[in-house]
């Protein structure tokens, strides 16, 4: 379609692409490794952080077992919900996708199958090490080493395979949702290996520490996670509404806006470093709307008069909330990081309420969508439609039963700490009811996650179960008389 | 194995394109728009790229006019940062006292009388009746000098003796030196009586 990324015959050799069945088929293991993971730990994070909500009101609930503490469970819940969720979810539809657009079998599915398995082993340890104590101090790296070098290598061989079959790829012109995934894989063992070495392994020295924590945190989680999860809207929104996506050269501009702005923001206007380091990450934040606004557009124009059809398809529908969460997430993210509300919202339930939309509510959702489309194709297995559409609406309960009051309660919380004749036991006393109703949002969360790890792992347990009549069928099977050796 | 495809799943429709539709004019307007408001606010808070600028400072000027001017203002500057710490709470921002906690340091004669008494009461406290600017006082002053650093306590008591009304010369540290090596070992706070000996 693109006359300057159509392939010549002269280098590249031609290749019969192989059908979408035959490509669902060569990438079945290494994502139903990736997404049966995902499903688990998504489902022990959520456990872990209504521990660590129902600690804000009831401060004695399991406060005598120091595994349990507060201290170790809200840090083992976002990581294993970033680290164990998130990312392999995403990743497992980033590769099916690059099979896709690329016409093409999955290249080195043993390479990617290791490097799921490396993956999930590195968030064990993780797991585990936090909850026994073990903890860097360093928000979003908190895992300690051997988890890390875990995660970083199972990436690597995840990232092989997937710029093996992009190298393999039949369809030589580039779709945009190709760029972010492309992109996010080299973006994250760049900021993983510059983080670990100059904060673990040869530490800086003095507040350059904080300035690179917040610039992998803003990283991570606004460039890895925008990236992919952006891809994953760009791709799904078209294709299951059957029509192309409005613009290439917007998608362009989300595309420079999440690289280039996202990149520098993250670091708070109250940081204690030179000025001109939180003023330059405020105006990046503040620029970074142009291409959120330039994402909206592209989406409403794609999605102009397709409502409907979009809501019918409930893939579709976990999409659509992601990508309603990623826009109210980003203006959030931008009024924090700009000075004004910023200087009300630091240091306020805003901050958490921020980072719950962002990972839960645009990421994971989007992540979901993609596996709840892709599952029953890899698989051959149908999903439980019913099944489907509680996971859903149980989710978006639980996500605006966590968000809102939180931030309700951030931005209580900010007017009044404003305000010198309010004392600070009176401040905290008031976000006391929308912490408690936030309790109840992250049950709802916990209960979505049950949901998805039994429709992922049915799917699992159906695929076992097959393979093992196949082959106790094959072991039984009579003896013919042409297999007796003479 | 079972086959991938199976009769249950919907249809899928083919891989998505994208569209050429150009970018519209106005955007990239507006992100030259917050490009250039960008550039107005980094100029205004960034404080020009200098290490020393910290917020809420925004320009090198303001923090050189925060800088003292010499070293003896300096020296006063951590006076005022250790009185306001360590003695402000009873003795008042303002040097005027506090009833029933403390008598005024604002014009008293024994923070303007001679060096030797001001160092002694700081640095072993002072009980029992006293007089202070023709008022009678009967409190307890703690050793409160006793654990500061000399340099501390120098520049406290400088800042003391040349603060509001006052205009006495400066305390040094070989003064205070000298009063704790002639006091050695002393644990008991001073009286009136006693001080008044000492000229």
């Amino acid at each position: 379609m693109n006359a300057t990324f159509a392939a010549s015959p002269s280098n590249i050799p031609a290749r019969t692409p192989p059908t979408p069945a035959d490509v669902d088929l060569s990438s079945r293991t290494p994502l139903l490794w990736l997404f049966g993971g995902a499903a688990f730990w998504l489902l022990l994070a959520s456990v872990c952080a209504l521990i660590a909500s129902i600690k804000f009101h009831g401060p004695g609930f399991l406060a005598d077992q120091a595994w349990l503490t507060y201290g170790r469970v809200r840090p083992a819940a976002w990581n294993v919900l970033l680290y164990g969720g998130a990312m392999p979810a995403g990743l497992g539809v980033a590769l099916w996708m690059l099979c896709r657009l690329g016409a093409t079998r999955l290249a080195l599915p043993t390479l990617a199958v290791a490097g799921a398995q490396l993956w999930h082993g590195g968030v064990l340890v993780g797991f585990v090490a936090l909850l026994r104590g073990a903890n860097t101090g360093f928000e979003w790296l908190e895992m300690p080493r051997p988890a890390a070098v875990l995660l970083f290598l199972g990436y690597l061989l995840l990232c092989g395979a997937a710029l093996a079959t992009t190298r393999r790829r039949t369809e030589r012109a580039f779709y945009p949702s190709q760029w972010f995934l492309l992109a996010a894989l080299f973006w994250f063992p760049w900021i993983y290996s510059t983080a670990n070495l100059l904060l673990l392994v040869w530490p800086v020295r003095g507040v350059t520490q904080s300035v690179i924590a917040w610039w992998y945190a803003a990283n991570l989680r606004v460039v890895w996670l925008g990236l992919v999860g952006v891809g994953l809207i760009f791709y799904f929104v078209p294709k299951l509404l059957a029509r192309p996506l409005h613009s290439r050269a917007l998608a362009g501009v989300t595309f420079g806006g999440l690289v280039l702005f996202g990149s520098w923001s993250g670091i708070p206007g109250s940081a204690p470093v030179p000025a001109w380091i939180p003023t330059l990450s405020s105006v990046a934040v503040v620029l970074g709307l142009v291409p959120l606004l330039a994402t909206i557009l592209n989406c409403w124009r794609t999605l102009k008069g397709q409502g409907r059809a979009a809501w019918a398809d409930v893939s579709l529908r976990f999409v659509l909330v992601g990508l309603v969460a990623f826009v109210i997430a980003s203006l959030m993210y931008a009024a924090l990081g700009a000075p004004y509300p910023g200087n009300l919202w630091q240091f306020t339930w805003l901050v958490p309420a921020q980072d719950h939309l962002a990972i839960y509510g645009f990421f994971v959702m989007v992540a979901t969508g993609g596996v709840y489309h892709l599952l029953p194709r890899i698989s051959g297995r149908p999903l439980c439609a019913f099944c489907v559409r509680v996971h859903f609406w149980v989710a978006v309960t639980g996500i605006v039963l966590t968000v809102l009051p939180l931030a309700v309660a951030g931005t209580l919380q900010g007017l009044k700490l404003a305000d010198a004749t309010v004392p600070f036991t009176a401040t905290v006393n008031s976000t006391l009811m929308p912490l408690r109703i936030s309790t109840l949002g992250e049950l709802l969360v916990l209960f979505a996650n049950f949901i998805f790890v039994r429709n992922v792992w049915g799917v699992l347990g159906s695929l076992g179960r097959a393979r093992l009549a196949d082959f106790w069928a094959a072991g039984t099977a009579p003896v013919k008389v042409e297999e007796v050796p003479g | 194995m079972t086959p991938p495809s199976s009769p249950r799943v919907a249809a899928e429709p083919a891989e998505p394109k994208a569209g050429g539709v150009a970018m519209p004019i106005w955007l990239i307007m507006l992100l030259c728009a917050v490009g250039y408001w960008g550039m107005v606010y980094f100029d205004a808070h960034g404080g020009r790229f200098q290490a020393q600028v910290y917020a809420p400072y925004a320009q090198l000027s303001e923090i050189d006019e925060l800088q003292p001017a010499s070293d003896t203002e300096a020296f006063v500057n951590r006076g005022k940062a250790v009185y306001e710490t360590v003695c402000a709470l009873c003795h008042d921002l303002t040097g005027s006292g506090k009833p029933a906690q403390a008598p005024p340091l604002a014009g008293s004669e024994w923070v303007t009388d001679p060096v030797e008494r001001i160092i002694r009461i700081a640095l072993h406290g002072l009980s029992g009746p006293i007089t202070v600017l023709g008022e009678e006082w009967n409190l307890a002053m703690p050793a409160m000098g006793a654990a500061l650093p000399e340099e501390d306590l120098a520049a406290v008591l400088t800042y003391i003796r040349q603060a509001w009304v006052n205009k006495s010369p400066a305390v040094s540290v070989e003064e205070i030196r000298a009063v704790k090596a002639a006091h050695a070992g002393r644990t008991q706070p001073w009286t009136a009586d006693e001080l008044k000996k000492i000229q």
